[in-house]
């Protein structure tokens, strides 16, 4: 702790801070523009001057910036000091000189962190009267609107978008007052975190486009707390909405996972929920077509169809809550309830689970993971499967560099000094996946291979840390130097991390990643293990999974069944059209919970309009075992609603059916599956008060509440209750820190942008003030003996007819939801089937974008080639899940032909 | 104890006979009637007739227009929020190439709505707009058959364009000086 003296008032700070810190954690509004607490101190906007004193006789201190003042014992300076504020106030005054009046069209007016320093520094009045400079506009694809004018010369995007995401395509050019910050020219800004530029620009330079379609003020705006349904990571999102559309996502900040950030994929794939797709009604099919049908009408009819003795399944969904999942589950009763993923995937699952819970190595959050310095990944596209672990990796990648730095005492807040030292070097990073993938440019060794061969990699370099474990047969030079290298970097770091995941539908590659953790683990390494999952609850679902859809199939191929029901699952997605058919042929009646019509919903007898996350409340379970709620956004003037609540009526007696809330849903839950007896301390409770008050959705400066349905009920109706968790409607509520799991918006007296979010931290930067939300439900037994897995497969041959495919992933794509909405459908890469150079000549095929034939399930795709060198030889990629090779089941062996 | 000078003596003495005819009493209202016949009308025929505001009388609501007629405002929000009967609500679109002889600048209100039954006519929103875009008028007393009709819609408010028909547009601006319309 160190003692420094703010106005002659003594305070003690925690050691390796600078003085803005310490000053915004202590509560002080100081002005700052340049500073971020993720991307750390470069005393480049000059807005967070204060005087500086030498001792207490110092009477005339000199101006010093905070942002890069060591909080050291005996720091002395004056905020409050006439020559600080008119510093302060004077040199926002030349920031503003270009800065265009035009807040009432700007789409950051009312969250601009440029307004709020304003204000803030005192500057009321502009005394300059000539011409701004003015700049060209760029075009920067579907998510970004750019509006250069607006520019303050922060630098914080190109710090953000280069030195943390690792971009490459924004820039700053040219000098003195006509800075430009943006590419070389007009195009699509190529970063996947790019959309962050919107939450980092401290004003309106970068804003997004999505919502410019549908512009709503952040006063206006009803938000929830969410957790993005986009990956298996669980970042937490607030989902905003004004006239019963979602409006946009941005960052809820969660120290433990997501932090400050957010993906494009989980930032801009939200319009699906606004599509013209949507079911809004409950259906029932009449002769080939869909009919609305009464709700009360269509459970009398469905719970018939249930009846005594009849025979009843059902599929369940890792994009759907816990409770609906649950709810089925307890509907159709355990041995007919089926996870809705193929057998291969539930497998694959099962065995991360089963590593997570039973292994003795901790996977660390996202946050955590941020804090190795040694990184190896076994088959994974993590830039497109679990982009925002991707960022993390970057950022792990800076630590072993760092430490020279920190060496000569620069401490981390220290941006320019450690960059200096720095420079573009990074720590030990190791990929071994199929195919190029973007991280390969931080690595310090990679390898593409066949799983298999990742997975003998993986092994090699488990045996060269632990000696006792069986070496590899037949393993080549090459890979056996590269294995030697990793394992040598692995063992000089301090916190090794290995990642891995499920993309690559191998277990063989599990295993290997697991191997080298608990090899590292045995020589008492800090070790990290993380693995990613297809799905937003892939291991809430698979928790509550005995089988999985083969099983279902198999079962209905034995004996018809009566009544299906599908949980939000596109069939035709996850298991490929054959086997769709196969299982929805065999039931005579087809009932689904879904939220968009798909592919299933064609050929379904009755449809329950589910509602997305955006319109249900639920709990799920990300890659790490984190179990996050999500609540509703707003109650749809439509029959959508979360399947738990529809399928909590049909399964009560229709006649005195009372639905139930939330809660008791969440008991029922825990009580028949201990092991989750966590997700209850997840959230407070639906009776949770603040003294008597909710907690509300809205800001209190929330506008139109008379007028806003008024053209279409003009006798104001009293507005909905929420009774499955203690949040308003409204604006009416506690307007203070609120829970972390509740918060909807941040807001604090004069910190009207993003970065009110200061307020609601602990200390700035760290976290969330009573803890961050999202409970853990599995923890590493430290005791525990680590249990190798001793089968390594043999390498992998290519065959001379025949190709094996495997998926190769994209962030725009391939899941299935966010790829329906309008921006990130702009960003989806054309199908195509991938080979290398060789293979595609010896298969007489030569030019690029070249028509290519083959053949899934005797039925016959055709796709433009293209030539990815990486690849490696007999193997063939497609990129999973877009529309043109949706329901392919991986990995599958095909022969071509062009 | 006397407070004040001022406290009249009531006198309570019981009345007269002559007193109780009430004739004089009767004839002091009949005069004061009479007068009344010589004396100017305070009522005037309305709707055929029609009283001068004072300039800064608070009637409905005009969405103005600039010299140009280019729709002022941009739908920035500031007259909804500063609505104390939160009866205004708007939604914001983005003006395309070749609308800029409709919108002055680059948003306009695609849907602009005050609730009548809710507006208090405090004149906050004119306040609030930075643009000039919004003005109480002078005309008031609207009249409907349905309460829906109260939801007055951008069409109900929007003035006319003074290029086109700058009649209307004259006699919609009222009989308020230039200058405090924002049409400098």
């Amino acid at each position: 702790m160190a003692k420094v003296f703010i106005d002659d008032i003594e305070y003690e700070v925690p050691d390796g801070k600078n003085m803005l810190e310490v000053c915004l954690s202590l509560g002080f509004d100081l002005t700052y523009f340049c500073w971020h607490p993720a991307l750390h101190s470069i005393g480049a906007c000059r807005q967070c001057g204060v005087i500086n004193y030498k001792d207490e006789n110092d009477k005339r201190g000199r101006i010093t910036m905070a942002c890069m003042l060591p909080a050291s014992n005996g720091t002395r300076i004056s905020i409050e000091a006439k020559a600080a504020h008119d510093f302060r106030a004077g040199n926002i005054e030349s920031l503003m000189l270009n800065h265009p009046h035009d807040c009432p069209v700007c789409d950051e007016g009312g969250e601009c962190h440029l307004q709020d320093m304003t204000l803030m520094s005192g500057h009321n009045y502009r005394r300059y009267r000539f011409k701004k400079r003015t700049h060209t506009n760029q075009y920067l694809g579907p998510f970004l609107n750019h509006e250069m004018n607006r520019c303050i010369q922060c630098y914080r995007c190109v710090r953000f978008y280069k030195d943390y995401a690792g971009g490459k395509d924004l820039d700053v050019f040219a000098a003195h007052d006509d800075i430009y910050f943006g590419r070389s020219e007009d195009g699509v800004l190529e970063n996947e975190f790019s959309g962050n530029l919107v939450e980092v620009c401290p004003t309106g330079v970068f804003t997004d486009k999505t919502l410019k379609q549908h512009y709503t003020r952040k006063w206006d705006l009803t938000s929830a707390p969410s957790v993005c349904h986009g990956c298996s990571l669980g970042c937490n999102i607030l989902a905003s909405q004004r006239y019963g559309t979602i409006r946009r996502i941005l960052t809820r900040y969660n120290g433990d996972v997501n932090g400050y950030f957010l993906c494009d994929r989980g930032r801009f794939g939200y319009e699906y929920t606004n599509s013209k797709k949507r079911i809004i009604k409950a259906l029932k099919r009449v002769s080939g077509t869909y009919q609305p049908i009464e709700n009360g009408n269509a459970f009398e009819e469905v719970k018939a169809l249930m009846g005594e003795g009849k025979k009843v399944i059902g599929i369940g969904s890792p994009r759907a809550s816990l409770e609906s999942n649950f709810l089925l589950k307890e509907l159709v009763g355990e041995n007919n309830f089926y996870g809705g993923i193929s057998n291969t995937e539930g497998n694959l699952i099962k065995q991360v689970i089963d590593i997570l819970k039973k292994g003795k190595v901790k996977t660390p959050s996202l946050a955590e993971a941020k804090g190795y310095d040694a990184v190896f990944i076994v088959g994974e596209d993590v830039t497109n499967t679990a982009p925002m672990l991707a960022l993390s990796l970057r950022q792990a990648a800076k630590n072993k560099p760092n430490e020279e730095a920190f060496a000569i005492r620069i401490p981390l807040w220290n941006d320019v000094a450690i960059r200096e030292i720095v420079q573009e070097r990074t720590g030990p990073f190791f990929i071994a996946t199929v195919h190029h993938t973007k991280l390969d440019e931080i690595s310090s060794g990679s390898f593409y291979g066949h799983p298999d061969n990742i997975a003998r990699l993986g092994h090699a370099v488990a045996q060269k840390i632990n000696n006792n474990l069986p070496s590899v047969p037949d393993a080549d030079r090459e890979s056996a130097s590269l294995s030697s290298s990793i394992a040598e970097a692995l063992l000089a770091a301090k916190k090794p991390l290995i990642v891995s995941g499920t993309s690559l539908f191998s277990k063989n590659v599990i295993e290997a990643a697991a191997n080298v953790a608990y090899a590292l683990k045995e020589q008492g390494k800090d070790v990290g293990l993380i693995y990613t999952v297809p799905e937003a609850n892939s291991v809430g679902m698979t928790l509550l999974s005995e089988n999985f859809v083969d099983d279902a199939i198999a079962r209905v191929e034995k004996e018809r069944a009566d009544v299906l029901l599908i949980l939000e699952n596109d069939l035709y997605q996850r298991i490929g059209k054959k086997d769709s058919e196969a299982i929805l042929k065999r039931c005579n009646q087809v009932v689904a919970f879904e939220n968009l019509e798909n592919e299933t919903t064609n050929s379904c007898d009755y449809l329950f309009p589910a509602g997305t996350f955006a319109e249900s409340t639920g709990t799920i379970v990300n890659n790490e075992g984190r179990a996050q709620r999500f609540y509703q956004v707003h109650i749809p003037r439509n029959e959508v609603r979360s399947s738990w609540k529809w399928l909590d009526i049909l399964r009560q007696d229709l006649q005195t059916a009372e639905a139930k809330d939330f809660d008791a849903i969440v008991d029922e839950l825990i009580q028949k599956n201990p092991e989750l007896q966590k997700i209850k301390e997840t959230a407070p409770t639906a009776d949770f008060r603040i003294g008597t008050q909710k907690i509300p959705r809205s800001p209190h400066r929330f506008s139109g509440r008379t007028s806003m349905i008024a053209n279409i009920n003009v006798s104001e109706p009293k507005p909905p209750v929420d009774n499955d968790s203690p949040m308003s409607f409204t604006m009416e509520g506690y307007h203070g820190i609120q829970p972390s799991p509740d918060t909807a918006f941040y807001w604090s007296p004069a910190w009207n942008s993003v970065q009110a979010i200061n307020k609601y931290q602990i200390e700035v930067g760290g976290p969330l003030h009573d803890g961050n939300p999202g409970k853990r439900l599995f923890e590493p037994d430290e005791n525990r003996q680590a249990k190798y897995f001793n089968d390594i497969p043999s390498s992998f041959h290519p065959s001379n007819d025949e190709l094996l495919v495997l998926p190769l992933y994209h962030i725009y794509g391939s899941e299935e939801l966010t790829a329906l909405s309008h921006a990130v459908k702009e960003r989806i890469p054309q199908a195509y089937i991938a080979l290398n150079e060789n293979e595609a000549r010896r298969k007489g095929l030569n030019a690029e974008g070249g028509k290519v034939e083959f053949y899934y399930q005797d039925k016959k795709w055709e796709l433009s080639l293209k030539i990815d060198n990486s690849l490696p030889d007999g193997i063939a990629g497609l990129p999973k899940g877009l529309n043109e090779t949706s329901g392919i089941g991986y990995p599958f062996r095909t022969k071509i032909n062009s | 104890m006397q407070l004040t000078q001022r406290a009249k003596h009531v006198d309570r003495h019981p009345m007269t006979w002559i007193e109780r005819l009430y004739f004089w009493n009767i004839l002091k209202g009949m005069l004061i009637t009479l007068r009344h016949l010589f004396k100017r009308k305070a009522t005037i025929n309305f709707p055929e007739q029609k009283r001068s505001f004072s300039s800064v009388f608070r009637g409905l609501h005009v969405l103005n227009r600039d010299e140009e007629g280019r729709e002022r405002c941009t739908a920035c929000g500031l007259c909804a929020v500063a609505c104390p009967a939160e009866a205004i609500t708007m939604e914001a679109a983005e003006r395309l190439p070749g609308e800029e002889q409709l919108y002055r600048e680059e948003k306009y209100a695609a849907k602009y709505e005050i609730n009548m039954l809710r507006c208090i006519f405090c004149g906050l929103c004119e306040e609030a707009c930075p643009k000039d875009a919004i003005y109480l008028s002078q005309t008031f007393a609207p009249s409907n058959y349905s309460r829906k009709g109260f939801i007055y819609k951008k069409d109900d408010m929007l003035i006319p364009n003074p290029l086109t028909e700058p009649e209307t547009y004259k006699k919609a601006l009222g009989e308020r000086p230039a200058k405090m319309i924002g049409n400098q």
